[in-house]
């Protein structure tokens, strides 16, 4: 069943287009990955799907119910999740505060239920002793981790991660595809990915959408997206010729 | 329920103790203090926790003041009748002014609040049929707790402490609750708070709403204590001193909140032997807490041997601004 | 209608004052990004600076008025060095304060120096009187708007033909790329406090004739002037001059037309309104996220 839909999303910016007639399908459980060449316009469709920014024309759907104009906590309630470039933490809460902050989304638990949820995702992800710790005392991956967890306490049916691997080591990214991989594995998790890391796009994407200048250029597996010609051609520009692999 | 219980208990006892050998001046200052810090605990809420920079918690405790007093002299309300119905008021205003003011930040919203307190004042100066003018409203009748009058400094200050710890605690509890969190987690990043579910909107009016009350309760005692309200006592400039206490004691914090309170009520008087000079004294002493001691009084209690907090305690707050990324 | 042409060019004349006061609060906020609530004081020490010259030390005026603005460029050059550089780094709430402390001080200090009771600042067109359609109208008040509107063209050329002002819009705009550029940043805010230093104080001797010269006067005047630059938009020149103008206008004329007890009220109700429903105002850019 589609859990995720946009159709026709157009966004302009002055005389910019960054978005220009976007179609994005995702199913129940389902790894999709939008790539494309900086400026493509992937953060901006991930922001008119969260709702920072509404777009000029199209549709959000989640779940068949629209969502195009809701208010982002609304579409977070819906099942939508969201991890930032860079990531955003609350840098005054500790660890376990801030994934206690998704995981209130449960109005219905005790405060010793949301503390024992969000410590088990801690555990899952290896950060059960960071816990009681500061924000200022982990590391960058630790921090991009904690945000990972609170997103994930807040029972999302699709979750969107913007850049999870950028400034991350090659050790921490393995740790990551690890983490997501099981994740998938044990819920039934859609994702959806940006990425410029193409070994972690490849190895994990079971469809993959193309983005060039607000345009969608292709749209299919890894192996149909990996020989596209107009892919390579954005990524490596004209006069590329393939040398089939 | 320790920590709000062991604070609601510690502020009692140590107020009475020292009522016990205070002269009447000091407990008068005391009194004032008790008052001023009711007030600052509720711009916690709003300021400490939710980031909000308001400029027009005077005015709230103005309303509350006066809420009381006109109900209770022009219309003859009992008082503990009146009190409930002044700070309703003064938190229904805040929410439905809340409503589009919340949407500004900063800078702006401080302008805002600080436009707010100036037309209260205005009101308060010229609305001479309702509010007295600038000669403002006087006989307000005497509070009784529990049938026993409270006429002097000393018995009003045991009823103020009981008042502060109960308020105290209160403010503990959402603290350290997910209302608490979810506050911090506005002020730090509303974008975030959004994603994480957070209605920053509803978040934003509740804490303001949540000052205004307090600062409603302030006004009540106020009234009540000094049994006469004129504009003069709620100008924008009172507003900037509860700011001014807030710092000064350590944002995002209750016991900073009290300290603050306490300090910038006797330390004017401490100062008074500087004759006229005292005020410039004082511009010039705040300057210095501010650039030297930024993260207030509290923060003093870093240094302490047993406080190295690997988490930021539910008591002693910790400032963003400390832990960058 | 004489009645009308007098109260429009009386309420000119304050809202030039309050322009004046408005875009040396806007020079500062802009280049430093510091919100100055001490901006009244400044516009007081301005009038006191002529009181001390003109009426305590008896300087004739051209040198008495000199004397006084080079005091104020002085007084901004310190208020660079010991207030905004220790707080530069500060969270926004602690600038407000700090700069509520220092107004403060400000103020008493003038307490200190010339007592509580208000003086009268004489202007050297003082008792001449103008008749224009009717109405008599005070040659000082006239020669405010004339004054300003000189102010403002010197502005002008300052901010756009010659490099220094250049330089002063650039650290304005973006005070990394300034540096990239080799540009003297921290000189350039200097020279932006003291700029504002010297236009509050233009102000000040300005007002003193129309006003009394009263240590509080201060507040009131930054209230004015805080409204201006919000209704004509907050990071904008021309807008703190147009709405330093329609601020003195309304006091003026809703002084008199409307209700002289609520005058105020109508300026910053406007002001409110202005903040809920267009917060950047008549003038400014769309409000981005600061921080």
């Amino acid at each position: 069943m589609t859990i995720l839909q946009a159709r026709g999303i157009t966004k302009r910016y002055g005389g910019l287009l960054a978005l220009s007639d976007i179609n994005l399908k995702v199913e129940a459980g389902q790894f999709v990955a939008v790539i494309g060449p900086n400026g493509a316009g992937k953060s901006t469709l991930l922001n008119v799907l969260t709702g920072l920014v509404f777009p000029d024309s199209g549709e959000v759907q989640i779940e068949g119910k629209s969502i195009t104009r809701a208010a982002t906590h609304a579409r977070i309630r819906a099942g939508l999740g969201r991890t930032f470039q860079h990531g955003r933490i609350f840098t005054r809460l500790s660890v376990l505060e801030n994934v206690m902050t998704g995981a209130a989304i449960r109005r219905d638990l005790s405060e010793a239920q949301l503390r024992e949820r969000s410590m088990a995702i801690l555990e899952s992800m290896g950060l059960a002793a960071e816990a009681e710790m500061a924000i200022g005392s982990l590391s960058y991956g630790q921090r991009r981790m904690v945000e990972l967890c609170r997103a994930l306490a807040c029972e999302p049916r699709v979750l969107l991660l913007d850049e999870p691997a950028a400034g991350l080591n090659s050790g921490e990214v393995d740790q990551l595809v690890d983490r997501l991989t099981a994740l998938r594995a044990a819920q039934q998790l859609a994702i959806v990915l940006i990425e410029h890391n193409m070994g972690m796009v490849m190895r994990l994407a079971e469809r993959i959408l193309v983005l060039n200048f607000g345009e969608g250029i292709a749209e299919g597996t890894p192996a149909e997206i990996q020989s596209d010609p107009a892919v390579l051609a954005a990524y490596l520009g004209e006069g590329y010729t393939h040398v089939g692999v | 329920m320790r920590i709000p219980l062991a604070l609601a208990f510690g502020i009692f006892a140590i107020g009475l103790v020292l009522s016990a050998f205070l002269s009447d001046y000091n407990l008068r200052l005391l009194n004032l203090s008790v008052i001023a810090a009711v007030a600052v605990i509720g711009l916690n809420f709003a300021f400490g926790y939710a980031g909000l920079i308001s400029l027009s918690h005077a005015a709230f405790v103005g309303m509350g003041a006066y809420g009381v007093a006109i109900l209770t002299t022009k219309f003859g309300w009992l008082p503990w009748l009146a009190v409930p119905v002044a700070i309703g008021i003064t938190v229904v205003f805040s929410a439905l002014i809340g409503f589009p003011l919340l949407r500004l930040r900063g800078h702006y919203l401080a302008l805002a609040t600080l436009g707010l307190n100036v037309a209260f004042y205005i009101v308060a100066t010229n609305w001479i049929e309702l509010t007295g003018g600038t000669n403002g409203i006087a006989r307000i009748p005497e509070l009784s707790f529990l049938g026993y009058p409270l006429a002097d400094e000393r018995s009003f200050l045991w009823f103020g402490l009981g008042v502060l710890g109960v308020l105290a605690a209160g403010a503990s509890l959402i603290h350290r609750s997910r209302y608490g969190r979810a506050m911090m987690a506005v002020r730090d990043d509303e974008i975030a708070s959004e994603m994480t579910g957070i209605n920053t909107t509803v978040v934003k009016i509740a804490a303001f709403a949540l000052a205004a009350g307090c600062a409603a309760v302030a006004g009540c005692l106020f009234a009540f204590h000094v049994r006469f309200v004129a504009p003069e006592d709620f100008n924008y400039a009172h507003s900037i001193t509860y700011l001014a206490m807030l710092i000064v004691g350590g944002e995002g914090s209750i016991v900073g909140a009290i300290l603050g309170a306490i300090v910038l009520t006797f330390l004017p008087e401490w100062l008074r032997f500087l004759g006229t000079a005292y005020l410039a004294f004082f511009g010039l002493l705040m300057l210095g807490i501010l650039i030297f001691l930024p993260t207030g009084i509290v923060g003093l209690g870093r240094f302490l041997p047993w406080r190295r907090p690997k988490r930021p305690a539910a008591i002693l707050g910790v400032r963003s601004t400390e832990v960058s990324s | 209608m004489a009645d009308f042409i007098q109260l429009f060019i009386n309420g000119l004349a304050i809202g030039s004052v309050y322009a004046l006061a408005a875009i040396g609060f806007i020079i500062v906020y802009s280049a430093t990004g510091v919100v100055n609530f001490a901006a009244g004081q400044f516009v007081m020490f301005g009038t006191f600076a002529g009181v001390a010259a003109l009426m305590n030390f008896g300087m004739p005026w051209p040198v008495g008025y000199a004397v006084s603005l080079a005091a104020m460029a002085v007084f901004g050059a310190l208020f660079f060095l010991l207030i905004y550089l220790p707080l530069r780094k500060s969270a926004v709430l602690t600038i407000i304060i700090g700069t509520v402390a220092i107004g403060i001080t400000m103020q008493n200090a003038a307490q200190l120096t010339f007592g509580s009771w208000p003086f009268r600042l004489p202007s050297p067109l003082e008792g001449i009187m103008v008749d224009i359609g009717g109405a008599v109208i005070a040659a000082h008040a006239l020669a405010v708007v004339v004054v300003t509107g000189v102010m403002i063209a010197l502005l002008w050329l300052l901010f756009y033909r010659t490099s220094v002002g250049i330089g002063m819009r650039a650290v304005a705009q973006d005070v990394q790329a300034a540096r990239l550029m080799g540009l003297n940043v921290n000189r350039l805010l200097a020279l932006s406090w003291i700029l504002a230093a010297v236009l509050a104080g233009v102000a000040g001797l300005m007002l003193g004739p129309m006003w009394f010269a009263d240590v509080s006067m201060g507040d009131p005047i930054a209230l004015k002037a805080f409204a201006a630059t919000i209704i004509g938009g907050f990071g904008s020149l021309p807008g703190a001059i147009a709405g330093g103008l329609f601020v003195g206008l309304t006091e003026v004329l809703g002084a008199s037309y409307i209700s002289s007890a609520y005058k105020d009220l109508i300026a910053f109700g406007i002001m409110i309104l202005f903040l809920l429903v267009r917060p950047q105002g008549v003038f400014g850019e769309r409000i981005q996220d600061r921080g």
